[in-house]
Order: structure tokens, then C-alpha cells, then sequence
């Protein structure tokens, strides 16, 4: 038989009816295949569950060094107000009587009151810690991410004043829409695990 | 008849839409991205022409990597000094030499002598006019960052922003004594530097003025370290100075006016000896936004030299 067959030209490999001791009949190769195709299925969900438990989530940040302070921050974000909050890098701040992030420009006295201050939610707390420096405290509730301190401390300082996006506010949407809309695409993904982007020092800071 | 009413209709309402999505898109764009938080200091860059008292005749454009400093000694020849490089002009802006040095120097000053003193970050290098390196004194202190030098005869002084001093050396390099330390004994402020810029001067007088950058203030101390006078004016108008550090670099008129250039809002201004504003030399308009260390110097014939450390060129002005 196996002669004839030959003749016929079957291929030495196929199995034969005579030979299921040498090779695989079609039952027991569909059976086979079907249960290493669970069992590669399993541990490709193993894998893949395991490497979901391992992987870093991510999150929205704002690169302090591209925000060109246009103020979307302030009314892009889905939450009212903004998850978007001024942070003080204190280690970089000069504690200046005259702070640019604080002081209209046109104030003429130094001093807290309402029409001296840039802020338009008088976010910022002026205090007196000795001749002649000040510190500054931003104030989260009342902070909307408008960027005008940042802008001027910048302009005028060294910068302390930074735009983040507080994560303890932040609903972490799959597409932020302060991302969507930022002029100069200073959002990205970054690390739960280091979800700052401060400019400078990293020390010392507070919402 | 009615069908084509009914067609015609449904075209005037299509194109009617397509007109309003046009103008959603195209012509309400930039009402929806003004800033209603918008914060505009360039009002503040602006400078009444009638308040410019210079005018400028010339530039220098060294080919220097970074060029950080300048300075002009007795017989006018302009010296500029950054990255791995020094310049010597005469007064005619004709390059007469130059010479390589190892790092960057942020500082220079010619003594009477001709000796070069580079502020090279945390020590002072000495070369003379050749290039040659005569040597070098090391400072004792941490955390140095030279940022200025000023000598006389008998003196040489280095402010030290890293440490908030001014240290008062002689020509031989021994530290004779340290200079603003914070002394309410002796009625001394202490020097308050947010940042490296810190700057200091000899007037024609021999007496020593330091910048107070945090104060916004000149202060004149003797080579013993009192405090013989001061004077500041704070102020986010042309009048004074604002921000962290100002003015970042000075230099002096010999009617005793001082020269002062500002960082924040980039602007070289004329104040006078007891400190009030008299004119502006060069207004924001010819700075690129966020320059900062515009090193000044004079000559003998109070032009101004006045070095862009971005532009990487120095803009000469005389008094219109």
C-alpha cells in the first residue's frame, strides 16, 4: 500500500491510514492544535494581565518651559476651576518685596491691597518673614491657572511661580482638552510615579 | 413647481449652514482663543523717544562663542572676554589682539598696569597683555560665583554672587578682608542675591559701589568695608528698578552718573549720582525678549558700550 501510495505521489510526510504509529491522524492534530491554541491563548491573558499589573500608569503634565502663558489653562479644563494651579517653587524664589507675580504694575504702594494685586482671585498670600524678604503662598482654592502670576514672576523674577496640573484635582482624562487646545503643546504623558515637571528645583514646593 | 420650491429651499438652507460652519470655523477662531486673563507688559517696554539721550554709532561683532564681559581700560582699548576667548579693540574698533584661554570668563577688568583679570566662575585668572597667564588666585570660600571686578592702585575688588560678598584682594592676590557681610552693628544690609548678577565699580574718586541687586540699591563702602553711603530706587516704572536683581550690571559716567542695565524688562538707563532717573541710553525694542548680564562699560569720552550677550555684539552710544 504504502508502495502504491508513494506512486500516486503523496508526500512522505502526510500521515497515512497505515501509518498512525509514525505520524498524527487529522483528529488527533486538530486536538492538539486546538489545545495549545488555549494554551498559548492563557498564557499570552497570563502575560499580557501581568504586564498590565506592572506597567506605569500616566498621567497629564504641562512643561513649565514651553507654557507660553495664554491663559487656556484657566477655561479648557472640563473641571470648574481648573485642575491647573499656580505652584511656588520656593528654592528658586528671590522672596522679593516688589514680586512681579504679585504686584500690578502699576501699584504705587506695596502693599496687599485688592488693586495692587495681579492675581484677579487674590490667590496669592503676601507675608512678611523679615527686612526685606517676602514669601509668597498660593492659595489651591482660590487659584484658577490663569497664568498672570506666572507670567510676571517670570518676566520679572526667576520663575518660581510654575503652571502644573494638580493631581489631586486632575480627573486624568483620556484626551485633556487643556492638551487639546494648548497653543504651544506643552502637555504630555508623564509617569504616575514622577508626575511634576517642575523648571529649576524641585524642592520645597507647594500648591 | 412645488418640487422645485421645495429643491430650491433646500439649497439656500445648505449653503445658509455651510456659511455658518465657514464662519464658526474661520472668523469666530480668534474670539475664542483671546486671553481673558491676558497680562500684557509690553506697555511697560515702551519708551517715550523724548527720554532716549543716546544715539548709537557703531558695533562690535567679536567672534567670540559666548561673549559675557567687557571692559575698557585707561587708554580706551576695549577688552571682551567669554568662552575661551579674549579681544583686545583700540579705540578705533580695530582688533589689535586676542588669545585663547582654557574655560569662560564672566568677568574682566584691565588694571592701571595692564594686567587682565578674567573672574573665571569660582577663581580670578591674571594674563598680561600678550596672553600669557601670570596667575591665578584661588578663592578660600564654597559656592563661588565671580561675577564682577573692579581694581584701582592699590586694590582689587571681586563680587562673589555665590556667596553674597565682595572680596578686596591686592595686586599680589593676598585677600585683605571681605566686604557687605550683613552687619546690623555697623549698619550693613547684607547683600541680597537672588540671582548671579552682582556688579560693582571704582568711580573716578577711588570709592567702591557694589550693586544690591535684591534691594534694588547702590551701595558705597570704603576698602575697609563701612558703609559710607547708599541709595535705591524700587520701582516697575522707568524710575526705579523691579524684579528679583536689578540692575544686573552697571558702569559710571565721569560726571558720576551711573549706567545701568536691567534684566526682566532689557533696558540700559542713566541715573543719576544721588540715584535719580535722567535718560534712557537703550530702549527694550533692541533686545531680544529675556536677555539677561547686558555688561556696560565707558570710555573716556562717556560713550557707551553695551554688550548683547545674545545678539553676541556690542552696541556703542554717545549723547545725541
Amino acid at each position: 500500500m504504502a508502495k502504491k501510495e508513494k506512486k500516486k505521489g503523496l508526500p512522505a510526510s502526510l500521515p497515512n491510514r497505515q501509518g498512525r504509529k509514525a505520524g498524527l491522524n487529522r483528529r488527533d492534530f486538530i486536538d492538539k492544535g486546538f489545545r495549545f491554541s488555549i494554551a498559548v491563548g492563557l498564557i499570552g491573558i497570563v502575560g499580557s494581565l501581568f504586564k498590565k499589573s506592572q506597567a506605569k500608569e500616566y498621567v497629564w503634565q504641562l512643561d513649565p518651559s514651553k507654557c507660553t502663558h495664554c491663559g487656556r489653562c484657566a477655561t479648557s479644563c472640563v473641571l470648574t476651576p481648573s485642575a491647573v494651579k499656580c505652584f511656588h517653587v520656593y528654592d528658586m524664589c528671590g522672596y522679593c518685596d516688589l514680586c512681579g507675580g504679585y504686584f500690578r504694575p502699576s501699584s504705587k504702594n506695596l502693599t496687599t491691597a485688592a488693586e495692587n494685586q495681579l492675581c484677579p482671585t487674590s490667590a496669592i498670600e503676601r507675608k512678611f518673614i523679615e527686612e526685606p524678604f517676602f514669601e509668597y503662598h498660593i492659595i489651591e482654592d482660590l487659584c484658577i491657572g490663569c497664568a498672570k502670576c506666572v507670567k510676571g514672576c517670570g518676566a520679572f523674577g526667576n520663575g518660581s511661580l510654575q503652571l502644573q496640573v494638580n493631581h489631586r484635582l486632575c480627573v486624568n482624562c483620556n484626551e485633556c482638552a487643556i492638551a487639546r487646545d494648548c497653543p504651544a503643546d506643552a502637555y504630555q504623558r508623564v509617569s504616575i510615579d514622577d508626575p511634576y515637571l517642575f523648571a529649576g528645583f524641585e524642592q520645597k514646593k507647594e500648591g | 413647481m412645488k418640487q422645485k420650491v421645495i429643491v430650491g429651499f433646500a439649497l439656500v438652507l445648505l449653503i445658509g449652514i455651510i456659511a455658518i460652519m465657514w464662519f464658526d470655523f474661520y472668523k469666530n477662531k480668534n474670539k475664542s482663543q483671546e486671553n481673558p486673563y491676558e497680562y500684557n507688559i509690553d506697555k511697560l517696554k515702551v519708551i517715550d523717544p523724548d527720554l532716549i539721550s543716546h544715539e548709537e554709532i557703531g558695533q562690535i561683532e567679536p567672534e567670540i562663542e559666548e561673549l559675557l564681559a567687557i571692559t575698557i581700560d585707561k587708554n580706551d582699548n576695549i577688552y571682551l572676554a567669554g568662552k575661551q576667548k579674549v579681544i583686545i579693540y583700540d579705540n578705533s574698533l580695530t582688533e589689535i589682539s586676542s588669545f585663547h584661554i582654557d574655560t569662560t570668563a564672566y568677568s574682566i577688568n584691565v588694571t592701571n598696569t595692564g594686567g587682565i583679570l578674567l573672574g573665571m566662575l569660582n577663581h580670578i585668572e591674571v594674563y598680561s597683555q600678550e596672553g600669557v597667564q601670570k596667575a591665578i588666585w584661588e578663592t578660600l570660600n564654597y559656592d563661588v560665583v565671580i561675577t564682577s571686578i573692579a581694581s584701582n592702585d592699590n586694590s582689587v575688588f571681586v563680587a562673589d554672587a555665590g556667596n553674597k560678598v565682595v572680596y578686596h584682594y591686592n595686586h599680589n592676590g593676598e585677600l585683605l578682608n571681605e566686604i557687605g557681610k550683613k552687619d546690623t552693628i555697623r549698619s550693613i544690609p547684607g547683600f541680597i542675591i537672588p540671582s548671579p548678577y552682582f556688579d560693582l565699580l571704582i568711580d573716578s574718586y577711588g570709592k567702591l559701589w557694589v550693586v544690591n541687586p535684591g534691594r534694588h540699591a547702590f551701595e558705597n563702602y570704603d576698602a575697609k568695608g563701612n558703609l559710607i553711603s547708599s541709595w535705591e530706587r524700587t520701582s516697575m516704572q522707568l524710575e526705579g528698578f523691579s524684579g528679583c536683581c536689578n540692575p544686573s550690571n552697571i558702569a559710571i559716567l565721569s560726571d558720576g552718573s551711573f549706567v545701568t542695565s536691567e534684566k526682566g524688562i532689557e533696558r540700559v538707563k542713566v541715573h543719576s549720582p544721588n540715584g535719580d532717573f535722567k535718560s534712557v541710553v537703550a530702549a527694550p525694542s533692541l533686545f531680544e525678549e529675556g536677555t539677561q548680564g547686558i555688561d556696560l562699560a565707558v570710555d573716556s569720552k562717556d560713550r557707551i558700550y553695551v554688550l548683547d550677550p545674545v545678539k553676541k555684539i556690542v552696541r556703542i552710544f554717545k549723547m545725541k
